[in-house]
């Protein structure tokens, strides 16, 4: 239930070592018990050189993967999560809990309190989901809110006094470190009793309550007849509660307009009271029916003071807002591409941004280019074998744009352009990227009538919401694409 | 040395962090600990400074202070810097508790005899229980918040010395209600609740009223050494370890508490559990850790007390919150979880598994534990990884992997679809969506782009750690077989530099597949010869897969080859196939390509490598072949071949040393000839031996050096062979023979053996003078005496004799030499001592207990001896 170590590593491709320890931190009153428990199998941990070099080999993130190597590429060195063992001065040191994220590699060992020989399961070791909590906590300290490289410096240099506040002996007493933040910086303030403790201080000030709906829509687009296309679209619910007292109540409720779409798999914040065995239950595994849940969707909760996902859930809408077909031919030394999309008519067609981009992967530099769009501009980056179709901030009236068009290709320059092992061939892609704002597909809405608070004052609410895409897929019909199970199914 | 300045200790500080045990080895290593404690007392330093030294030896204080002595006067002194510090508030405080309390743990000072220690719990205490403690120790609004860090460090000491506060229960049961933040005082009552439990279940006691609150000022001490001590010699790991099934029946302890007991048991239980909401998601999971394994060994504790929180809980998807509602499925099985609940706790974990709001170690993490879920009824062998019975394809199918994932996820997702094909009893026919049908699709995906030319090797590595994953899960499935073999097949057409990948698979999976695999591979390789890049992997591939049956193609490629092969690597690739096809059986294909190469081949290495495999070839049968060539048990991982080829010929080609197979022992001398001959016994001991040399070498030069004597064959259990070894001398005198024995096992090993030396005596170079005419014995001796003089040298020797009498004597060493004997008065001896030497004895008239010799010899070097000898007789 304790850690050993944790580390904060910058992974800096082309140096000499390949990063730099950013941070660490270890607990010796751990390492003690650490010693005990595991016995003859013990393995001490490392100073941060060699931790270094051993993990961003076993993380194959050192350059120099020319030649084979049994110890990394052995084909029975399976990794199944982010814990892996490594290999320190002819010892193995497991578990190390592992992953990288935007350059920076988060890493931290866990205390086994048993021997290591043979490995007990990760599932029995309480301290794999701890550590992975900190550093997934860490990270989210290190990159909400960060908009450039002086912040990220200034909140690496907080970590050792938060971690002596989130962890001062190694055992984790509050992986969100924006509340540890808050609590040094809050030291005079007395702490009635019955205070979450995640929640240090209290607000003062004008009561107000902000919510926001961003749902994201996935899709894969076949264009075919034996391959279902897939969409899937995944919501979140931020919110942003100053409102004064201890412990303030407040019941948030989620609706659905009368043709929306169900949410499911929905997962609530841990200040959540209580939850509707409906609301747990519901779920995409399941196969639709009329009778699914749809709300209203109650949240009661205590808020804490700084802005939170209250849920994130997911929905199967019936149509996808945007059907695109796209065929790539090769014709000689031509590609002739052809591109549609129709907008559905019952999304809003007001866009803060719509663009497709069609890459033109493991080809050299497009020499030549000749092309028709019915809407919007088209740019080309020539060198980086990339169109990008700009379609704007609304569709035409028809709700229906073309693009089609013939390039030629130059030779392939070494590493100018892009390559992918994915798109092989003709197996090409288009992607889509828009972003609606006051809109969802679910139609999911919080009704700022409905919410109730139990606090002094009545508070301002605010709603918003949102529609963006992510990884929106329209491959090209004619040649394989990589299929997921779920298109297979009839 | 007076107090560093801000900058100079973030110099040292830095120092020190970059490489501790450097710096501790260097000149400066030995004081800082001594200047740290020192300089947090220094008026000098600002408080920012102190607090960088003490988050230093938070961190260090096992290298710091590392026995428990240095840990001793650490604390202390960390405590009286505690005490002197001005009233006013200071973040020093709670980094001096923290400071102190790790000091004691990590220097293994912590117990009753420690000062440090005896000072540092009553403080904490104090904290902890929200006494006021005086304007020493900083203002009452200082304190309370201190309470924070004195439940924390009495956490740690706890967890170090389980057992230790279990006197305290009482005083921390009263806690919660009152004062004080609630996650510290929960955190520590559930921990000392919980060793409590575990050592009383343990000790067979019960909580003999421990949880009533008991005020511990009046005098009963609310700590306890001993039993901390107990836990200490068998430190087990204390409550957050994983139940197994089955623990009870395996001797787990089982308390009964008494009704009273009982009832405070379940107030206390519940009223952590009720007030758990208030404290941090990862708190609240350590929490049913704790309360969970302390509750499992108490009978009459039903868990229904969980139930009320777990809705809450699975609500959520928080990974520690989960883990530990799984942790409490481990632990109470269906008592808590009925065959309902189970079903949705898998099916949030799936949900949780591929959740798009949930980062993806998270998503692994999940993955792993559907695949260790804690069952009801669990029905696979324990400890493997496998589907629960309740996860059908169904609920499964958004965890399906696809080639968009990262190498992780896809390997995890694809484990888990293997297990539901292995599941798939009735291997699918003609379905063209099922599981099968995509894993198939799936593996075609991924060699698909591991053949990509100049694709990273991470794509080609993921393309063989996914078949070996198929290949062992799915050992019987022979269509997923198939059409894995097809598909590496021609994986390796598009890419053959994947060759080292192949090697490494066929080394990896299990005979069901190698042998197949091999097979197409082989086919694969020796289809396309002459000039190419590719030549070097194919020579690569065929050193593995070439085998004597199917020479013919592989010589045909080989000839072909041969004539591209320009450079030494090339060569050695050739020749190493060449071996390979040597252990697996030659053929006269094969004596031809080498002698072939032998000649062709440009570099003189490769021709004498290549010369040498045709001597091999033609001189040794094949299974000597196969065993001389065969894989090196001395050293299995060399990266060379070359040096690999050294180790299996000197370990089965070459000599092996042994012990002595055989018996040798010097028998009867038969003194005739013109030379002397030593008379031999040879005896195998355990074992045939064959083609047996026994080697001579006389230890300093003293004899002509000696032929090797050869013997066919030597079986244990039968006679004695005899030995002749003819001796010559260079001078008269005794020596001893080195003998090495050189010979064949039955299985065809050359072996070498050292055998014990063997003495050859002065008397074993006794020869006769030939046989004269009756009647001029005496003649002849006279004038052998005569001749001796004035050359050599005349002596008399007390020769004694023992019980035998002297005619006996005679009879038995002397007999062949005797010239003339008139018994019982007079024996002439005449000795010849090879190479040209001579001996002549005189012996007179036998007297009680020996018998005056005179002699002469022409060599005076031998006078010695021969009084040796003589003396010698006797004590025979």
């Amino acid at each position: 239930m304790a850690l050993r170590a944790v580390w904060l590593i910058r992974h800096e491709p082309g140096t000499p070592l390949g990063g730099t320890v950013r941070f660490s931190r270890r607990y010796p009153t751990v390492e003690k018990r650490a010693k005990a428990f595991n016995g003859m199998t013990y393995v001490p941990v490392p100073e941060d050189g060699p931790f270094l070099r051993a993990l961003l080999f076993q993380l194959r993130l050192l350059d120099d993967d020319k030649d084979f190597m049994e110890r990394r590429d052995g084909c029975s060195r399976i990794n199944k999560t982010s814990i892996y063992g490594l290999s320190v001065g002819g010892e193995e040191l497991w578990p190390v809990i592992a992953f990288l994220r935007d350059s920076m590699i988060y890493a931290s060992v866990p205390l086994v309190e048993q021997a290591l020989s043979p490995r007990p399961p990760l599932i029995s070791i309480s301290g794999v989901s701890q550590g992975l909590e900190l550093l997934l906590g860490i990270q989210d300290f290190l990159y909400s809110s960060q908009k450039n490289d002086t912040d990220l410096h200034t909140k690496l240099s907080q970590l050792p006094d938060l971690l002596l506040q989130a962890c001062p002996l190694g055992t984790l007493l509050d992986a969100n470190l924006q509340n540890s933040l808050n609590s040094i910086n809050s030291v005079s303030v007395t702490q009635p009793q019955k205070q979450p403790a995640w929640k240090v201080g209290a607000y003062k000030g004008k009561a107000q309550i902000s919510i926001s709906i961003t749902e994201t829509v996935k899709c894969m687009q076949y264009g075919k007849q034996d391959i279902a296309d897939t969409w899937q679209v995944a919501g979140t619910v931020a919110c942003k509660c100053d409102l004064e007292g201890v412990m303030p109540a407040v019941t948030i409720s989620l609706s659905l307009p009368t043709n929306g779409s169900p949410l499911q798999d929905i997962i609530v914040h841990p200040c959540v009271t209580s939850l509707d065995s409906a609301i747990l239950t519901s779920s995409s595994i399941d196969t639709m029916d009329d009778s699914a849940f749809s709300g209203p969707y109650k949240f009661p909760f205590t808020p804490p003071l700084e802005s939170f996902n209250l849920c994130h859930y997911t929905s199967q809408v019936p149509v996808p807002p945007i059907l695109g077909s796209y065929h790539m031919k090769e014709e000689g030394v031509q590609l002739k591409v052809t591109v549609n999309f129709k907008l559905h008519e019952s999304v809003r067609n007001n866009f803060e941004v719509c663009e497709a981009h069609i890459p033109f992967y493991n080809r050299g530099p497009i020499t030549h280019l000749e092309y028709k769009a019915s809407f919007g501009q088209l740019e080309v980056f020539r060198e980086k074998s990339l169109l990008v179709w700009i379609i704007g901030q609304k569709f035409p009236k028809s709700m229906e744009i073309s693009l089609s068009g013939t390039l030629t290709f130059g030779v392939k320059g070494h590493n100018k352009q892009p390559f992918d092992h994915i798109c092989i061939g003709n197996t090409a892609y288009i992607k889509l990227n828009f972003r609606i704002a006051d809109y969802t597909l679910t139609g999911c809405y919080a009704d700022q009538h409905s919410v109730q608070v139990f606090a002094s004052g009545k508070p301002k609410i605010s709603a918003y919401r949102k529609l963006i895409s992510s990884d929106y897929y329209i491959w090209n019909s004619k040649a394989p694409a990589p299929v997921t199970y779920a298109s297979l199914l009839p | 040395m007076g107090p560093l300045g801000r900058e100079a200790w973030a110099q040292r500080l830095g120092a020190f962090r970059a490489s501790p045990s450097a710096f501790l080895a260097g000149a400066e290593g030995e004081d800082l600990g001594r200047d740290l404690l020192s300089d947090l007392r220094s008026e000098k330093l600002s408080e920012q400074t102190k607090v960088s030294l003490l988050t230093l030896s938070l961190e260090y204080s096992d290298k710091l202070w590392p026995d428990a002595p240095a840990a001793e006067a650490a604390a202390t002194s960390l405590l009286d810097t505690l005490v002197l510090l001005p009233t006013r508030p200071s973040a020093l405080r709670r980094l001096l508790l923290l400071a102190a309390t790790t000091a004691l743990v990590s220097g293994d000072a912590l117990g009753p005899t420690s000062g440090a220690s005896c000072r540092l719990l009553p403080l904490l205490l104090g904290l902890a229980s929200g006494r006021d403690l005086g304007r020493s120790f900083g203002t009452p609004s200082e304190q309370r918040h201190l309470q924070a860090t004195a439940c924390e460090c009495l956490g740690e000491l706890e967890r170090c010395k389980p057992g230790l506060l279990a006197g305290a229960l009482g005083m921390l049961r009263s806690l919660p209600g009152q004062t004080g933040p609630i996650q510290p005082v929960s955190l520590l009552l559930a921990l000392v609740l919980h060793d409590t439990l575990v050592v009383q279940s343990r000790s067979g006691a019960g909580l003999q009223g421990l949880l009533v609150a008991e005020d511990f000022s009046t005098g009963s001490c609310p700590w306890d050494w001993t039993l901390a001590e107990e836990w200490d010699a068998h430190l087990k790991p204390q409550g957050p370890s994983w139940p197994t099934a089955g623990e009870e029946e395996r001797g787990f302890p089982v308390l009964e508490p008494s009704p009273e007991d009982a009832r405070e048991l379940k107030a206390a239980v519940a009223q952590l559990l009720d007030t758990s909401y208030l404290l941090t998601p990862v708190a609240q999971a350590q929490l049913l850790w704790l309360l969970g394994w302390a509750l499992r060994g108490l009978r009459g504790q039903p868990p229904v007390l969980f139930k009320p929180q777990l809705v809450r809980l699975l609500g959520t998807a928080q990974l520690t919150l989960l883990h530990s509602v799984l942790s409490l499925k481990a632990a109470f099985g269906e008592a808590l979880f009925t065959a309902q609940d189970e079903a949705l706790l898998l099916r949030r974990l799936t949900l949780g598994a591929q959740h798009p709001a949930l980062p993806s170690p998270t998503h692994l993490f999940y993955l792993h534990c559907i695949l260790s879920f804690p069952e009801n009824c669990p029905l696979g062998p324990e400890g493997e990884e496998a589907a629960p019975l309740l996860l059908g394809p169904q609920l499964c199918r958004g965890l399906m992997p696809s080639l968009l994932h990262d190498p992780t996820v896809l390997l995890a997702r694809l484990h888990l679809l293997c297990l539901l094909c292995a599941d798939d009893e009735e291997e699918e026919k003609d379905q063209t969506q099922g599981p099968q049908w995509f894993l198939q699709e799936v593996l075609a995906g991924l060699q698909q782009r591991a053949a990509l030319d100049g694709g990273p090797r991470a794509l080609a590595t993921l393309c063989f750690q996914a078949s070996y994953l198929v290949t062992n899960c799915l050992t019987r499935h022979s269509t997923v077989q198939t059409f894995l073999i097809r598909g590496l097949a021609q994986l390796y057409r598009a890419r053959p530099s994947l060759a080292p990948h192949f090697v490494d698979l066929l080394d990896q999976v299990s005979p069901e597949l190698r042998e197949p695999l091999r097979e197409v591979l082989l086919q694969e390789a020796v289809a396309r010869p002459g000039e190419s890049e590719a030549l070097c992997w194919h020579l690569q591939m065929l050193a593995k897969v070439a085998e004597g049956a199917t020479q013919s193609t592989t010589l045909s490629f080989l000839q072909a080859a041969a004539v591209h092969c320009t450079d030494w690597g090339l060569h050695q690739a050739l020749l190493r196939v060449c071996r390979a096809l040597l252990r697996t059986g030659g053929g006269d294909g094969l004596a031809n390509l080498l002698q072939e190469l032998a000649r062709q081949l440009e570099n003189a290495d490769g021709r004498d490598h290549a010369r040498l495999y045709y001597v091999l070839l033609s001189h040794l049968s094949s299974s000597k072949l196969g065993m001389a060539l065969g894989p090196s048990l001395a050293a299995p991982a060399l990266a060379s071949s070359l040096m690999a080829e050294n180790q299996g010929f000197s370990s089965a080609l070459m000599v092996q040393e042994t012990s002595a197979p055989i018996q040798l022992s010097v028998g009867p001398q038969q003194a005739k000839g013109p030379l002397p001959v030593l008379c031999l016994q040879v005896q195998a001991l355990d074992a045939p031996v064959y083609s047996l040399e026994l080697r001579f070498r006389v230890e300093g030069q003293l004899y002509e050096p000696l032929e090797a004597v050869h013997i066919p064959c030597l079986r244990p259990g039968q006679p004695a062979h005899p030995l002749y070894l003819l001796l010559q001398p260079r001078c008269p005198a005794p020596a001893r023979l080195h003998v090495r024995a050189l010979y064949s096992t039955s299985a065809g090993l050359t072996c070498h053996a050292r055998l014990p030396p063997l003495s050859v005596n002065f008397a074993d170079l006794f020869l006769p003078f030939p046989r004269l005419p009756k009647g001029s014995e005496l003649r002849f001796f006279d004038e052998l005496w005569n001749s001796c003089l004035p050359k050599g040298v005349e002596s008399r020797v007390w020769c004694p004799l023992g019980q035998q009498g002297l005619e006996a004597l005679v009879s038995q060493y002397l007999e062949p030499f005797v010239v003339l004997a008139q018994p019982p008065t007079t024996y002439l001896i005449a000795i010849r001592l090879p190479p040209a030497s001579m001996l002549l004895l005189r012996l007179e008239k036998a007297q009680v207990d020996g018998v005056p010799v005179a002699l002469r010899t022409d060599d005076w070097a031998v006078l010695p001896l021969v009084g040796d000898y003589l003396r010698g007789l006797a004590a025979h």
